[in-house]
């Protein structure tokens, strides 16, 4: 529109306009009361009176592209009148993010960088409800994503991402700790494990008793070093951890999907295990040059620790006698028990009379 | 960008569109429901892989040797709230013998390394020292809560540690632990100044409490909204203890049972009737009837209720169980017998969990009166019912189809008919029909126990129908190799199977090994298997680790065996971490 024409339309509507410049140098004007539902366009309106013409025009980010932004300005419009019940909003929300994809991720964008919550959550959900139950190819078929995980690059370990200083002293500071720790558990490993004594008399097949077992559960930490790996065969011990590999299948609980082709993908999708590659790690260097007086600090939180520690800390007691996790016989005669006491630990009874 | 004028700006090119920044995928990601699709979302491509792991809060390692901790910590260093679980769960059976492993102290080493800002540990059935437990306090300045889950190793030592050491802690939450008993008064170690607990779950604790220390604690802490006691608090401090909490959601009582004195009754149901906010109830160890109606106040608005540790029969229980009209969750006593589940049934229409407990499993001549009546009544009056444990002597095929037929909702569904290779006590057939009848009307169905008599063809159903299984338990059942190869082949979403005392040879094994990699373990134990078998199968399949264990209590010399030699006990899951190195003697991996 001219500006004479504008001129003409204005008094006549008695409205005032917000105009909106895109990246891409295009235009848009748009009801003030509806721009103004946008927090950042707010923002520039109030603090910096931009957008009050088309010269002054309020610049928005980047990731606003002119077909956004009109739908963006669409929920807006919708959102700012406030006799809608929310019935209503939410029936009007429901169909909004009823977009194809790829309009729906720009919208997304959008609105993440005009900080409009509503709307972002309202588009990350519908995103998310779209990758829900998919497999990766799935997902790479319908966002159109670069296949670009490597097999070397599922077995590279992945670094640890902690820039911040703090975190990396703090680190360090629990670590020696842990060391301390795992002195004292080295010379509790050396004593024999308190047993524990099966004396079920009932049960005739169970010959689970415990001799002198070996302090096989106790094992001290590792220390290994944070960040040093070996290649590894498969038959060494963890020590020389393997590469971790897409690790979904090994830590996570659930696998929606099973045919074959997909699972290995998602599982463990290294051909072979002892082609490791070697560790990219650097040793994480800790004695950058840090403010003494947040070392200062950390160390006192630490020292605050184990003081603490040590003061409440009575001797441990070593009781001489055994567990028993027989079953009992409850103090009326009628109740029997069995491993545990745990009424839940029953599966099928082992032995037939 | 330019501001105002007429020139355009330069047409920047504009990224790719699905090339949105990090936190945009973080967010959506956000409202992913399941571990699954964020795992699926990072395998998608690299920058969905680098959004998604560094927003990663909630991390469950569902076998603690299917990754090194190492790894998790690499991969997730953003997580606060890790769930590890440990041994299988036939340890819950005596089935694994102790130093088996599942330490809990490398986990507890790697993220104090790593992730320092951990709010929640929980462990499942793993081995806790109390050097873990000092380390967790040391550790995390944030810590808020530790969950224990049929853990042992550890004292009240350790418990001090947490109590002394964790000044933000809100659950303490020991379920069925052996916790040894140091006589540390561990309780009184939370300082005076503490009060943000929120749950605290000593029920497990075998000794004795202070229970001046257990009242000024809990009076303090205001937002405490779950209390379980242990068995040593005696009827009489109850009602002292719950008049402090009157804001309590869920409460487990300590010992149920005193002789009868009135004032002693109307102190309790004074105390109850004021928890207006009480949900959840359990404990009420060796509850005795007398005592009962003392809850009647809070009957209605109950949701779930515990009384597996209750022994007590006759009318006053049914009474008080069929007063609450909102029950979603009912663990109960096989004395509560057919007719009191019957009664039940028909009052507590919301019924959504049943588990009935045997009293005298190891006794045949104690004679409940529990059978399959008790649960076809339930079936039929309880619209909601989809997870059932039921233990009891006797089934029909008739009974099967029917509850099969009232209930097509059941997501889990666990019968344990007492003595193995009980027939059809009617028609003395084997189960088969019954329970096929369940998995085929049942297509939730996503955890089944069976037993009874049972042949290969149950499996063959089972394979066949029960797409969205994810764990099932079979002891004293199948007549050949077929039953393990109609599972192994079938049940697409199969990710635990557990086996005792089968007839389950090498071949269905070899010829599924593939379908182990898709699945999270494989429990073998007293069933045909070949020494000879569980090598090839590691040979074959270098990303599962195979564990072999014949004796308990002697180690065991793989080398000197032949292929021919028969395997007592055999552990195979998949793990990315290579084979494990804290086996005991008795264990080895091939």
């Amino acid at each position: 529109m001219s500006e004479s024409e504008l001129a003409v339309i204005k008094p006549e509507a008695l409205k005032t306009y917000i105009w909106l410049q895109c990246f891409d140098g295009s235009i848009q004007q748009v009801e003030e009361e509806v721009a103004m539902f946008c927090p950042m366009i707010c923002r520039e309106i109030v603090k910096n009176g931009t957008g009050s013409s088309k010269n002054h025009a309020i610049a928005l980010p980047e990731r606003v592209n002119p077909a956004s932004l009109s739908l963006i300005l669409d929920y807006c419009r919708f959102h700012q009148v406030p006799g809608r019940s929310n019935k209503e909003r939410k029936s009007f929300d429901e169909k909004f993010v009823r977009i194809d994809t790829e309009r729906l991720c720009e919208l997304t964008s959008a609105a993440d960088s005009l900080q409009l919550k509503p709307l972002v959550d309202l588009t990350s959900r519908a995103l998310a409800r779209i990758i829900e139950g998919k497999t990766p190819e799935e997902i790479r078929d319908i966002f159109h994503l670069p296949d670009d995980l490597t097999e070397e690059e599922k077995l590279e370990p992945l670094k640890n991402m902690n820039d911040d200083p703090r975190i990396r002293l703090l680190n360090r500071l629990y670590a020696k700790k842990r060391k301390e720790l795992q002195e004292r558990q080295k010379l509790k490993d050396v004593q024999v494990q308190e047993e524990q004594k099966d004396e079920r008399s009932l049960d005739e097949l169970l010959c689970f008793i415990n001799g002198d077992g070996d302090s096989g559960g106790g094992k001290a930490a590792k220390s290994k070093k944070k960040n040093k790996r070996r290649k590894d065969q498969a038959k060494n011990p963890p020590k020389a951890s393997s590469e971790p590999l897409n690790k979904e299948g090994a830590l996570c609980a659930i696998q929606r999907k099973v045919d074959g082709g997909n699972i290995s993908r998602v599982l463990c999708q290294s051909p072979d295990m002892q082609d490791g590659v070697e560790d990219p790690f650097e040793d994480a260097d800790l004695d950058d040059g840090l403010d003494p007086a947040m070392k200062e600090e950390l160390d006192r939180e630490v020292e605050d620790f184990a003081r603490r520690l040590n003061s409440v800390w009575p001797e441990r007691v070593h009781l001489g006698q055994d567990r028993r996790i027989e079953s009992h016989i409850g103090g009326n005669g009628s109740l029997q028990r069995f491993p545990g006491k745990f009424p839940g630990k029953l599966f099928v009874r082992i032995l037939v009379l | 960008m330019g501001r105002g004028g007429s020139h355009a700006a330069p047409a920047a090119a504009s990224p790719p569109w699905h090339a949105l920044p990090d936190e945009v995928w973080e967010h959506a990601f956000s409202f992913l429901p399941a571990d699954s699709d964020r795992g699926a979302a990072a395998a998608a491509c690299r920058s969905w892989l680098r959004a998604e792991r560094r927003s990663r809060r909630r991390l469950v390692i569902a076998n603690c040797y299917a990754a090194s901790p190492q790894d998790a910590v690499d991969r997730f260093p953003s997580v606060r709230a890790v769930e590890v679980k440990g041994k299988p769960h036939f340890a819950d059976f005596g089935l694994v013998p102790p130093g088996w492993g599942a330490a809990a102290a490398p986990w507890v080493a790697a993220a104090a390394d790593g992730w320092p800002l951990l709010e929640e540990l929980s462990f499942k059935r793993m081995y806790v020292t109390d050097d873990c437990l000092e380390m967790i306090a040391a550790s995390f300045r944030n810590f808020q809560v530790l969950r224990l889950v049929s853990c042992e190793g550890f004292s009240t030592s350790g418990l001090a540690a947490i109590a002394a050491g964790c000044r933000n802690v809100r659950e303490l939450d020991l379920q069925e632990n052996e916790i040894e008993d140091c006589s540390i008064h561990w309780l009184s170690l939370f300082p005076e100044s503490f009060t943000s607990l929120v749950t605290l779950n000593f029920s497990c604790l075998e000794g004795d409490v202070d229970i001046t220390v257990l009242e000024r604690l809990v009076t303090r802490c205001r937002n405490l909204k779950t209390l379980k006691l242990n068995n040593a608090i005696p009827l009489d401090k109850l009602a002292s203890l719950l008049r402090k909490a009157p804001q309590i959601v869920e409460l487990g009582t300590g010992r149920f049972s005193a002789d009868y004195h009135l004032d002693l009754f109307s102190k309790l149901a004074a105390a109850f009737a004021g928890c207006k906010s009480l949900r959840r109830l359990s404990g009420a160890w060796d509850a005795v009837p007398e005592y009962l109606p003392a809850f009647y106040c809070v009957c209605e608005g109950l949701t779930s209720l515990n009384l597996s540790y209750a022994t007590v029969r006759g009318p006053e229980l049914v009474k008080f169980i069929s007063r609450c009209k909102n029950l979603q969750l009912l663990w109960v006593m096989d004395l509560i017998e057919d007719h009191g589940l019957a009664a039940v049934a028909s009052s507590c229409n919301k019924l959504q969990e049943l588990r009935v407990f045997p009293s005298a499993p190891f006794d045949a001549a104690e004679q409940v009166s529990l059978t399959e009546r008790g649960l076809v009544d339930v079936s039929a009056s309880c619209p909601m019912l989809e997870s059932v444990l039921y233990f009891c002597r006797r089934m029909t095929n008739e009974a099967l189809i029917t509850i099969a037929k009232n209930r097509p909702n059941f997501t889990c569904f666990r019968l344990c008919i007492i003595e193995p290779h009980t027939p059809d006590y009617i028609t003395h057939q084997p189960l088969d029909a019954g329970f096929s009848a369940i998995v085929e009307s049942c297509k939730g169905l996503r955890r089944l126990s069976v037993s009874g008599l049972l042949t290969d063809r149950v499996f063959r159903s089972i394979g066949a129908h029960a797409d969205r299984l994810e764990m099932l338990s079979i002891a004293f059942a199948g007549n050949s190799d077929l039953g393990l190869h109609y599972i192994l082949s079938g049940c697409k979403s199969l990710k635990k199977l557990e086996i005792r005392d089968c007839p389950f040879g090498d071949k269905p094994l070899l010829a599924n090994a593939a379908k182990l990699e898709t699945m999270r373990s494989l429990w073998m134990s007293s069933c045909s298997l070949t020494l000879g078998a569980c090598r090839q199968l590691a040979r074959k399949m270098p990303r599962l680790s195979v564990e072999v264990m014949n004796d308990p209590r002697r180690a065991c010399p793989l080398d000197s065996l032949t292929d021919e030699s028969h395997v007592e006990t055999l552990y195979v899951y998949r793990t990315i971490a290579g084979p494990r190195s804290d086996t005991p003697a008795c264990v080895q991996i091939v």
